[in-house]
C-alpha cells in the first residue's frame, strides 16, 4: 500500500458525487439564483435582470403567515414526536426483551419505507364525519353529533404530521442511547439515584444529541412536507409546500423560487448548525459494536 | 436490570410506546380492513361478509395498472442506481480520514430537501434545457431521495467488515479488488440487499417530486393522489391496502433478518 497514486477515495465519490451535483446541487443553486431574477410577461419566464420582487411578494396576499404557521407547526410537531419518541426509544433500547426489541426495531423502521400519502389518506377514514373515531363517539354517547373538527382542521394535519415523521425521532434517539455507558446508569442507581433522577442527570444529558436530532429531523421534515396538509387539511389551510404548489399553478416562477430558496436555508443552516453543535453526522458513524 | 424503573414507571413508558405505534399503524391497518369490505360505504367488514371484490376490480381499473407498471420499472432502476452509487460512496467513506464527516453530509443532506422544492428544482432546469419529462426525469429525483437511506444502511453493514480481515489478506497478496470481492463484498451483502430493497420501496412510493417531474405517464402515486381527491372509490382503498401491506412485508422481512445486526446480541444487562 505503499507509492504515489490516485486516491482510490476520489475514484469512488465520482460517480455518487456526480450524482448529488447534477441533481441536487446544481438545480437547487440554480433556483436560489433565479429566485434574484425578474419575471418576463413576454417569454412567460424569467430574465436575468436583478429584482427581489419574489421576496417582496412574499410579504403580500398573507404568504408570510404561511411561512410562520407552518414553522409552528414544525416546531409542535416536533415536540409531540421527542415526548413519544424518548420514552419509545427508552422502552426499546432499556425494558424490550430480546424478541421484543427486534419486533419494536422493525415497527420503527416500517414506516420510512411506506407511502406517506396512503398513511395520510388513512386518517381520513379514521376522522372523518362517518369515521371510525366519530362511531365511537356516539355509540359510547360521548358526542351526540359527530365532530366536524376532527377532519380537515389543523387538528387533523398534527395529527397526521406526527403519525409519519414520529420514527424520524424514535431513530436517532435510540442511536444516541446506544451509546450510553451503561455502568454510568448502574454507578447512578448504587448512589441511590431512582429512575428519575438517573434519568434527568444521567440519561437526558447523555443523549442530548439525539434529543436535538430527533428534534431537528422532525421540524425539517414537517417544513418540506405536503401530504399531510393537502389530505387533512381544511379549506385554505397551507404550509410552505402547498404554497409553492398553490404559486406555481400560476406560473409565478420568482415567487415560487423565492420561497423556495427561504426554505433551503432556513433547513440548510439548521443541519450545518446543529452539526457543528451536536455533531448530528457522529451519531451515525462508528456504527461497529 | 441496569435501572429500576418501578412497576408504575414502567407502564407508563409502554404505554407511550405503544400509543406511538397506534398512531403510526392504526389508521393504515383500519384502512386495509376496509378494503375488504364489500360495501361502498367505508367500515369495518363483518367477519361473515370478507370480500376480495375490490381487489379483483384492481386488473380493470387501467389508469392504475398501467401506474403501477411505470413506478415498478423506475423504482428497480432506482434501486440499481442507489445501491450501486451509495456502495461506491460508502467504500470512498472509509477511504477517506479527515473529510469523512464533510462526505457523510454530503450524502446525507438530500434527504432534508423537501420533495416539492427538488421537484420544482429539477423540473424548471430540465425544462429550461429541452429534456422532456419521462420516467428518466423521475429517477433523477428518485435517485436522490433514496440514496442517503441506502448509504446509512450500507454504511452500517460494513460494521461486519473487521480491518484485521483486511489486513491479513493484504499480507497474504490480496489486492484491493481481490480484497473487496472476496471479503469486503461477502460481508455487506446483507446491507446490499436491504439497501436495494428500501430503495424500491421509497421510489415506488414517493409522490411529491413524480407530481412535478412524471411525464405523460404518471407514477402510481400521483395517479393515487387525484382518485383520492375526486372522490374515493373502494378500488382505491384496495390498491392503497396491497401497496402498504406490500411495503410492510418487505421492510419487516429485512428488519427481522439483517437491518440491526448488534440487536440480538445486546445482552448484557
Amino acid at each position: 500500500m505503499t507509492g504515489p497514486r490516485l486516491p482510490i477515495s476520489s475514484v469512488l465519490m465520482t460517480p455518487p458525487l456526480l450524482a448529488i451535483l447534477a441533481f441536487g446541487l446544481a438545480p437547487l443553486t440554480i433556483v436560489v439564483v433565479w429566485s434574484f431574477w425578474s419575471w418576463d410577461p413576454l417569454t412567460y419566464w424569467i430574465k436575468p435582470d436583478l429584482s427581489l420582487a419574489g421576496y417582496a411578494a412574499i410579504l403580500e396576499a398573507g404568504r408570510w403567515t404561511v411561512i410562520v404557521s407552518t414553522l409552528v407547526k414544525a416546531f409542535g410537531t416536533a415536540l409531540l414526536c421527542l415526548l413519544i419518541a424518548y420514552p419509545t426509544a427508552y422502552a426499546v433500547h432499556f425494558l424490550a426483551g430480546r424478541h421484543l426489541n427486534i419486533i419494536l426495531l422493525a415497527l420503527i423502521t416500517i414506516p420510512f419505507f411506506t407511502s406517506y400519502l396512503i398513511r395520510s389518506f388513512s386518517w381520513r377514514l379514521v376522522l372523518g364525519r362517518t369515521g371510525i373515531l366519530n362511531t365511537w363517539l356516539r355509540d359510547l354517547g360521548i358526542a351526540q353529533a359527530p365532530l366536524d373538527w376532527l377532519l380537515f382542521s389543523n387538528f387533523a394535519v398534527v395529527i397526521g404530521l406526527v403519525a409519519s415523521y414520529l420514527p424520524f425521532a424514535t431513530f436517532p434517539l435510540l442511536l444516541s442511547m446506544r451509546r450510553v455507558d451503561p455502568t454510568f446508569l448502574a454507578a447512578a442507581q448504587d448512589l441511590g439515584a431512582g429512575f428519575w433522577k438517573s434519568l434527568t442527570s444521567i440519561l437526558l444529558p447523555l443523549t442530548m444529541s439525539g434529543i436535538f436530532a430527533g428534534f431537528l429531523f422532525v421540524f425539517v421534515m414537517v417544513v418540506g412536507s405536503s401530504t399531510e396538509v393537502q389530505m387533512l387539511g381544511g379549506a385554505g389551510a397551507s404550509i410552505v409546500s402547498v404554497m409553492i404548489n398553490d404559486v406555481m399553478r400560476v406560473a409565478n416562477y420568482p415567487l415560487a423560487f423565492a420561497i423556495s430558496t427561504i426554505v433551503l436555508v432556513v433547513i440548510f443552516g439548521l443541519v450545518l448548525i446543529g452539526n457543528r453543535i451536536f455533531g448530528l453526522a457522529s451519531l451515525f458513524e462508528d456504527q461497529s459494536p | 436490570m441496569m435501572i429500576h424503573e418501578g412497576l408504575a414507571n414502567r407502564i407508563l413508558l409502554w404505554a407511550i410506546t405503544i400509543a406511538g405505534l397506534i398512531v403510526i399503524y392504526a389508521p393504515p391497518l383500519y384502512l386495509l380492513a376496509v378494503s375488504f369490505n364489500p360495501a361502498l360505504q367505508p367500515g369495518l367488514p363483518s367477519l361473515s361478509d370478507l370480500s376480495l371484490i375490490w381487489y379483483a376490480a384492481l386488473p380493470k381499473e387501467h389508469a392504475l395498472v398501467g401506474a403501477l407498471q411505470q413506478s415498478l420499472i423506475i423504482a428497480t432502476i432506482t434501486a440499481v442506481l442507489a445501491t450501486g452509487m451509495s456502495l461506491l460512496a460508502a467504500l470512498a467513506y472509509f477511504e477517506l480520514r479527515a473529510q469523512r464527516t464533510a462526505w457523510f453530509l454530503t450524502v446525507i443532506l438530500p434527504m432534508f430537501v423537501p420533495g416539492v422544492i427538488q421537484g420544482l428544482a429539477l423540473s424548471a432546469v430540465f425544462t429550461r434545457n429541452g429534456i422532456k419529462a419521462s420516467s428518466l426525469t423521475v429517477i433523477a429525483g428518485h435517485l436522490l431521495w433514496a440514496m442517503p437511506f441506502a448509504f446509512i444502511v450500507i454504511l452500517t453493514s460494513f460494521a461486519a467488515v473487521r480491518r484485521s480481515y483486511l489486513v491479513a489478506a493484504a499480507d497474504l497478496g490480496a489486492t484491493r479488488w481481490r480484497q473487496f470481492v472476496d471479503i469486503t463484498l461477502p460481508l455487506i451483502r446483507p446491507g446490499l440487499v436491504s439497501a436495494f430493497i428500501f430503495s424500491f420501496l421509497l421510489s415506488l412510493n414517493e409522490f411529491t417530486r413524480a407530481f412535478y417531474l412524471a411525464g405523460r405517464q404518471n407514477t402510481l402515486p400521483v395517479v393515487l393522489f387525484g382518485k383520492m381527491n375526486s372522490g374515493a372509490s373502494p378500488v382505491i382503498y384496495a390498491m392503497s391496502g396491497a401497496i402498504f401491506l406490500a411495503s410492510v412485508a418487505c421492510v419487516a422481512l429485512i428488519a427481522i433478518r439483517s437491518l440491526w445486526p448488534g440487536a440480538g446480541k445486546r445482552s448484557t444487562r
